[in-house]
């Protein structure tokens, strides 16, 4: 090891591995959201200003003048024709690698070539100087070429191209990675400056991951930053474009050299400065802005009206579904019991007129008005039960479940813990939603045992019901297909519940409910 | 017979003392709640009792309750607890002591007065009656790998109406074999069952017990 930076910074990578690893899930769904696309419009601009750098060094080497044509060019693509932009970018940004890697391990790589007539300080200063760029030229030539190649590979042209605010958080790493090596040109003194910058970078790396929204909004304002940064370096003597065209035209004791060599990079500069700046502007309402407006009461939360929007549905399904049910009874009603009791009465108007000339006639006009009267009896009996089971009014789900299960013509088996009673209204939703299942397994998956498991946690507040449903019959179940499922998943709704359903062809069929909801301690009062 | 009624529904419940009176039984009181079912079983012993399974103050299973505490105190006491939806749930809460002396009928089971006369007494005697809904939704179930399955159909049917509350001659004339017959499938039942030889009355409960289990 010897060098402490190699210890540092190795230690930083085994910390970022051990992050990434413990993050891994959180990484994975995050990088699965914002797919490709970010990556490919961020990198957009980086390989059209790694063009322009290309361009403005093999064409003008001396004289700032072509600059003038490629940089509007460049914006104008940018700004102005994204589409073919977009298309231009990942070869771009392979030409620029390519470029930047030759130019890399050729010229710059030597600096006495450049030393020229002049000798002694000035050469050596150039020369570290050059020996600093050209690290992190490599760095950004290698970085180039991998994207742009990955880009090329991935380039759909069906993707849509609409803005989502937290993926620009993607663009803290290549700015982190920015400020690093302006930290690392500014200061060529030590391996703090460069330990500090790692650090920055995982700190980045972090945000990045955890909180993607506010990562998006610190690159936006990092971006501007970087920009005035620039604007700064570049229009400040001597280093600034006046020192570079100055020296080159009143020959001061730099020399010529000096200019010639600092000319297209501090025309690059600038460009990449006013790049900058203007990325910074369009990022700002797209970022940061939008939080702000939000905050300022401009514009409606975007959960809220989100929120609303779901609450809206949802009650127009439960308001549905309730009508629809009172229109079942009224017809059940109607049809069943109201017509059997008008049967019963003319029967035993019937009997009461045959009673004087022909008692057995009349007695077995009774007998039937008797039976007439079972008949109504069942139908209410049924009726009920499908409105509200008489054993969830009287006991609530735990026992209303097990009795579901002992009714049910398949081996069912229960495991319910719950030490109270809900809402009458969450019970009578998760009933029929059982229900729904067990009759599935019976009707349909030919199973043999069905597991019914509920659990209620505490945690988080107010608490949430927990109802598997498994059965080990033949699967193949598709909630988008039976209307059952559906029915049940737009009930659950109601109560912010949710309903999943993993039921592969073979079996097993898994069914998950999950009802936020609170459990009161109240137990029904025994004698 | 002294019997105990507890009903809350006033029609219902003199159209019950009424009928019952008609049968002969003498009923000792006709209460309207649970706690005051609790207060007269306990202070009359009577020896059968008919009890509506929802009642006040909860208007949930309090009636059910009441004879269950009633039964822990006097065990065997005699309980016919109707109902206007039967359960096999509380159907196995009733029977869980084993003492038998239990019924379970739907209500309209009251239309046909001569059966729930009998009923009454076959629960007064320490039988056991099952609704034949609860008994048909037992039966309906599929095969699973239990004692139950080693039945014969016969002697399912035979168990089943043994569910019922029916004796011997009355499954003997409905299955149309004698009585003998009947005797020889309720020995095999206990047998297959294995339930240890006690009395006959006995081990139908248990058997029925064993089939609600099921």
């Amino acid at each position: 090891m010897g060098h402490p930076d190699g210890m540092y910074i190795g230690l930083l990578v085994v910390a970022g591995v051990a992050l990434l690893a413990w993050r891994w899930q959180a990484v994975r769904s995050w990088a699965e959201r914002v797919a490709w696309r970010p990556y490919r419009e961020a990198g957009l601009l980086v390989g059209l200003l790694a063009l322009a750098f290309c361009v403005v060094s093999l064409l003008t080497n001396n004289s700032p003048w072509p600059a003038t044509v490629v940089v509007p060019a460049t914006v104008w693509l940018i700004f102005c024709a994204p589409p073919p932009a977009r298309k231009f970018a990942p070869v771009a940004m392979v030409v620029a690698g390519v470029v930047g890697v030759a130019l890399t391990v050729s010229r710059v790589s030597s600096p006495a070539a450049y030393s020229g007539p002049g000798q002694g300080e000035w050469a050596s200063a150039v020369a570290a100087r050059y020996q600093s760029w050209r690290a992190a030229l490599l760095v950004e030539s290698l970085v180039f070429l991998a994207v742009g190649c990955w880009l090329m590979w991935r380039a759909r042209p069906q993707a849509p191209t609409s803005v989502r605010r937290p993926r620009w958080g993607l663009l803290l790493l290549p700015l982190t990675v920015a400020a690093l090596v302006l930290l690392i040109n500014q200061q060529q003194t030590g391996h703090s400056e460069a330990s500090t910058a790692a650090a920055i970078a995982g700190a980045a790396l972090l945000i990045a991951i955890v909180f993607p929204t506010v990562s998006a909004d610190l690159a936006a304002v990092a971006v501007i930053a970087l920009g005035l940064f620039s604007l700064i370096d570049v229009v400040t003597p001597p280093r600034g474009v006046a020192g570079a065209f100055a020296v080159t035209a009143g020959g001061t004791p730099q020399g010529p050299m000096y200019g010639a060599i600092d000319r297209p990079v501090v025309m690059l500069a600038a460009v990449e400065c006013g790049a900058i700046l203007a990325l910074g502007a369009w990022l700002v309402p797209r970022t940061i802005g939008a939080h702000a407006r939000v905050l300022l009461g401009r514009e409606a939360d975007a959960e809220l009206v989100g929120r609303v929007q779901q609450l809206t549905q949802t009650r127009a399904v439960a308001v549905d579904s309730a009508a629809a049910e009172l229109r079942r009874v009224e017809r059940d009603l109607h049809d069943g019991a109201q017509a059997r009791l008008v049967a019963l009465g003319m029967s035993l108007r019937a009997a009461e007129r045959l009673i004087p000339t022909s008692p057995q006639a009349a007695i077995a006009l009774v007998a039937e008005a008797r039976d007439s009267s079972s008949k109504a009896l069942t139908e209410l009996r049924d009726l009920v039960r499908g409105m509200y089971p008489p054993v969830l009014a009287d006991r609530g789900l735990a026992d209303a479940v097990q009795a579901l299960a002992l009714d049910t013509p398949v081996r069912t088996e229960t495991d319910i813990d719950l030490p109270g009673r809900l809402e009458q209204p969450v019970e009578a939703a998760c009933y029929f939603a059982i229900a729904e299942a067990l009759t599935n397994a019976v009707k349909h998956s030919d199973a043999r045992l069905v597991q019914i498991r509920i659990r209620h946690e505490g945690r988080p507040a107010p608490g949430v019901l927990r109802v598997d449903v498994t059965d080990n019959g033949t699967g193949g179940a598709d909630p988008a297909n039976g209307s059952g499922l559906l029915g049940v998943e737009r009930r659950l709704a109601t109560f912010d519940g949710i309903l999943a359903v993993s039921s592969p062809v073979g079996g097993p069929t898994i069914i998950v409910m999950e009802i936020p909801c609170a459990l009161s301690s109240r137990r029904t009062s025994s004698c | 017979m002294r019997l105990v009624i507890a009903e809350d529904l006033f029609l219902l419940r003199e159209g019950l003392v009424r009928l019952l009176e008609a049968h002969g039984f003498e009923i000792a009181a006709a209460v309207d709640s649970a706690p005051g079912l609790l207060q007269a079983l306990l202070e009359h012993k009577p020896d059968a009792s008919v009890v509506d399974v929802r009642l006040p103050p909860s208007f949930t299973d309090d009636g059910l309750r009441a004879a269950i505490e009633a039964r822990r105190q006097i065990p065997g006491l005699p309980v016919l607890v109707l109902s206007q939806y039967v359960e096999q749930l509380y159907a196995r809460e009733l029977l869980a002591d084993q003492a038998g002396a239990v019924g379970y009928l739907l209500k309209d089971r009251v239309f046909n007065d001569d059966r729930f006369a009998d009923a009454i007494r076959t629960v007064a005697a320490g039988g056991t009656v099952m609704d034949p809904e609860v008994v048909a939704k037992l039966m309906g179930r599929r095969a699973r790998d239990e004692p139950i399955t080693r039945l014969t159909a016969r002697e399912r049917e035979v168990l089943k109406l043994m569910a019922e509350g029916r004796s011997n001659s009355a499954i003997a004339q409905r299955l149309f074999i004698s009585e003998k017959a009947v005797g020889k499938h309720s020995t095999s039942i206990f047998t297959k069952l294995d339930l240890a030889p006690s009395t006959d009355d006995n081990r139908r409960v248990l058997a029925v017990l064993a089939f609600l289990n099921s």
